[in-house]
């Protein structure tokens, strides 16, 4: 492995602004660090480089540990966004800073400097001052310093930043020219999935410190497994869909759709599906259509932009329609379509126009937090509930949405719930999770009112076989909260067997959810009774969340009784599979 | 010239009005009372006025005025640049204070700040009494009067240094650092460099700054002709004797001087900056 970061954290005043990541990048690879800005990519470049240190975790270099290696040692070559060239040096000044620093001799250097100006098409500027040139041959400069030591790696800082597109694409095609000259190892850091997509061999997707997916871009646009590299790479309509024995269906209306093809525990329940732009099909009317129906629409706005035309069309509302993601209100939804010059040709369109749409590829993802669903007694402290700040942060981040649902006196046999019930903690909320989940609910949110955004959320689960429900929900949980997740083991006092097995179940459950769920968590173990000792891990910080996984319904009302009702409490998210779902699902997570 | 005023609208209308007041301004303030002043020297006759300015105490008091307040200007130069890094790139409890203590010296009337000087350096005041004993006089000698241009030309220093170091961006020093550069090496190579014009720039200010000063000298210097007389001293003394004629030649002299030494700080300054190529 050419550069490989294991587990780097970093942290500015108790924040976790890189948050667990592990990265490895092959000799020779164009690797691209893909995220919003205030993901801590750069950040984490500037780890790699040594001009931050790590608060936890290792970096290697060409198989040489450096994460306590200064970075004038670490041979890497650097390029910033602003250039950052000295401007009382000339070009030819600036391209041997880093040979004369190294005392080459004189010949050499110039040597050197020639070949690296020819390299990114500069020769002849040697004497210019960086202030005489425009911004492009500037940054042409600072790569062309930066290669000039022969660094095994080299770290590109969103290099194009301040750039117009023209110049852009320009220097974009010389620097993809040199990487592959060269065979350099190349980490180039950037918001724009567009020059991600133009460059990368490999990109890595971050958000809120976490590296949430790593993969070539095709696989990455097409299959992607979390919802924010599905929206965040290219446009994406969410769509809330369920997933019986079936297959899926919208509403009534079954479709056909790639994704994970097993249900999750043998339980209908609502998946996520990814309808981008490209993929969806207008037609006059239903029978038309070539791909799966979803719904019918009214066009709302056409917007030109040359190859492609981009159209928004509002969902009708209708029982076997679509129900899409984040739209707030039904019969607001609106669904992001783009389509070419011969689609637009086949069938003109204008603004009110009415069509049938249709899905030509859906993608499940893989996420067990669908949406989220604000139960209370009435249906004004249902909506009360939704507004609390932590459910409203959740949703917002997970781009879904919160429905609410009155459920009175917990009585009767209700709808089959949608997505993760939350409710408000309290004396009643064991009585509350107990009859949600024998009512169908898999998971269950029980906020303490004002709960703020968790810093470190703790994971346990009573029996093996929720292990796997439980992570997925959490990993989909800490992609959306920047906070440090803690597996911990409790062993009863005075247990037989000793140590070696709980800590083999420590490490076993660490490795699964780095594996499967891409989930970076750190291992406690405790001994003692499990309810202390959750209470006593849950009190020693200050804010904390509880990812809780059961198998037995009645435990929620019984054992954890008083961990629900304590004031003011902590937000719990209970997951629950039924034993026997599990004991289905153990053979598979041990293969 | 004229074009060139007229060529851009700028906030301050009319190019005219505004020459013709700076002008007025320079002559009325400046330039009249220095001609008037070369005048009086220049009524004198040749012979004598080689005579006053050539004397054996003439020539010891420039040494002593310019050399002092050269090396007065070399220490805030060093230290001035010390205490601006130091206020630019650190956060600390108290930094807010002390840049408003800065610029005291501009503040206090420099008689007050020379009594104070040696109050505290005379041999039995504060920092006086221990130094004395290690054979080091302050007060009344020359260091005292080093001490004293020191005090009051710090400001001029730390104030024209401050904002140029803001300038240095840290991504050069962490660019130079990736390029295997030491502490040293960036030090010497990048952010002296960069920093230089302004540092020059507050060394000549307070270079001129000392070179004029009278006030807080003449308290801790105790002004023994040959030895600790500065040459504004002896200009209020030939005053005080009437003989307006030899104080004018001994100001004409200071001016000359004066002017060379800035002329001369200048024309380093602009070829400085045009290797900086600021503009963009």
């Amino acid at each position: 492995m050419s550069i490989a970061l294991d587990q780097v954290t970093k942290r500015y005043q108790e924040q976790p602004v890189v948050n667990d990541v592990s990265i490895e990048v092959g000799e020779g690879e164009f690797f691209v660090l893909l995220g919003p800005s205030g993901s801590g990519k750069s950040t984490l470049l500037r780890a790699i480089a040594g001009l931050t240190g790590i608060d936890h975790g290792r970096i290697s270099l060409h198989g040489r540990d450096v994460t306590h290696v200064r970075a004038r040692d670490r041979g890497v070559g650097l390029v910033f966004q602003n250039y950052a060239l000295f401007r009382h040096m000339t070009v030819a000044d600036n391209i041997e800073f880093a040979l004369r620093v190294r005392r080459m001799k004189r010949a050499d250097r110039v040597a050197r400097r020639k070949e690296l100006l020819k390299l990114v098409a500069l020769e002849g500027l040697d004497e210019r001052l960086p202030g005489q040139l425009s911004g492009g041959q500037q940054q042409r400069v600072a790569v062309a310093r930066a290669l000039a030591h022969k660094p095994q790696v080299l770290l590109l800082d969103e290099p194009f930043g301040a750039l117009d597109a023209k110049i852009r694409e320009e220097l974009r095609r010389t620097i993809r020219a040199v990487q592959r000259e060269l065979g350099i190892t190349t980490v180039l850091v950037t918001h724009d999935q567009e020059e991600a997509f133009a460059l990368a061999d490999t990109i890595g997707v971050m958000n809120h410190g976490r590296l949430l997916e790593v993969g070539n871009p095709n696989d990455l646009y097409t299959q992607p497994a979390t919802r924010f590299v599905a929206t965040f790479l290219g446009a994406a309509n969410l769509l809330l869909a369920r997933q019986s024995a079936e297959g899926i269906h919208f509403g009534a209306t079954p479709v056909n759709a790639e994704g994970p093809e097993k249900m999750q525990a043998g339980r209908e329940h609502e998946v996520v599906a990814v309808l981008r732009p490209e993929e969806v099909e207008l037609a006059t009317s239903r029978e038309q259509l070539s791909a799966n129906y979803i719904a019918r629409g009214a066009v709302e706005e056409i917007v030109f932009t040359g190859a492609l035309e981009r159209l928004r069309v509002r969902l009708l509302d209708e029982p076997s329609a679509a129900q899409l993601l984040g739209a707030g209100v039904a019969g607001e939804a609106r669904v992001e379509v783009t389509r070419t010059q011969p689609e637009r040709r086949d069938l003109p369109l204008r603004p009110g126009a009415q069509v049938a749409l249709g899905a030509r590829r859906l993608h499940i993802l893989p996420t067990p937090i669908s949406s989220f669903l604000a139960c209370a007694p009435t249906e004004a402290e249902a909506a009360e509930l939704a507004r609390e700040p932590l459910l409203e942060s959740l949703s917002t981040r997970m781009k879904t949405r919160v429905g609410v649902r009155a459920i009175d006196g917990l009585v009767g046999t209700p709808e089959p719930f949608a997505g993760v019930a939350a409710i408000s903690g309290g004396e009643n909320a064991a009585n509350t999770v107990e009859w949600l989940l024998r009512h169908g609910s898999g998971e269950v949110l029980v906020l303490p009112r004002n709960a703020p955004s968790p810093t470190r959320v703790v994971i346990h689960w009573t029996d093996e076989a929720v292990r796997r429900a439980t992570l997925a929900v959490s990993a989909s949980l800490l992609r959306h909260v920047s906070a440090e997740a803690v597996y911990l083991g409790i062993v009863p006092e005075g247990g037989s067997g000793g140590r070696a097995a709980p800590m083999r179940k420590l490490l076993d459950a660490r490795s699964e959810a780095q594996q499967r769920h891409g989930l970076e968590m750190r291992t406690e173990l405790a001994i003692g009774e499990t309810v202390t000792e959750l209470t006593r891990n849950l009190s020693a910080g200050a804010t904390q969340m509880l990812v809780l996984g059961i198998t037995d319904i009645t435990q929620a009302g019984t054992a954890y009784r008083s961990l629900l009702a304590a004031q003011p409490g902590w937000p719990v998210l209970i997951v629950y599979r039924p034993p026997e779902a599990g004991a289905r699902a153990t053979p598979e997570a041990a293969a | 010239m004229k074009s060139v005023g007229q060529r851009e609208p700028n906030v301050i209308p009319g190019f005219g009005i505004t020459l013709g007041f700076t002008t007025f301004f320079l002559c009325a303030i400046v330039l009249i009372p220095l001609a008037a002043l070369v005048l009086k020297a220049g009524g004198m006759e040749w012979e004598r006025f080689i005579g006053v300015i050539t004397s054996d105490r003439a020539v010891a008091s420039y040494r002593l005025s310019f050399g002092a307040s050269l090396v007065a200007a070399g220490v805030n130069m060093v230290f001035g640049f010390a205490i601006a890094w130091t206020l630019v790139r650190y956060d600390f409890p108290g930094r807010k204070i002390i840049d408003a203590i800065i610029d005291m010296p501009f503040a206090l009337p420099t008689a007050v700040s020379g009594i104070a000087l040696t109050t505290v350096f005379a041999g039995n005041g504060w920092i006086g009494q221990y130094l004395e004993p290690m054979g080091i006089k302050v007060a009344y000698t020359w260091i005292g009067i080093t001490v004293a241009l020191t005090l009051i030309g710090m400001p001029f220093v730390v104030r024209t240094v401050q904002p140029a170091i803001q300038e240095v961006q840290r991504d050069l020093e962490d660019a130079a650092e990736t390029l295997g550069a030491g502490r040293f090496y960036v030090f010497r190579r990048i952010i002296v460099p960069t920093v230089l014009p302004a540092l020059l720039t507050g060394f000549t200010l307070a270079f001129a700054r000392a070179v004029g000063e009278y006030g807080s000298v003449i308290f801790i210097a105790g002004n023994m002709p040959m030895k600790t007389e500065i040459t504004p001293l002896l200009i209020v003394i030939r005053l005080e004797e009437f003989d307006y004629a030899g104080a004018a030649a001994l100001g004409v002299v200071m001016l000359s001087i004066s002017f060379v030494m800035l002329l001369a700080i200048n024309l380093l300054q602009v070829w400085g900056r045009k290797r900086m190529m600021v503009s963009r």
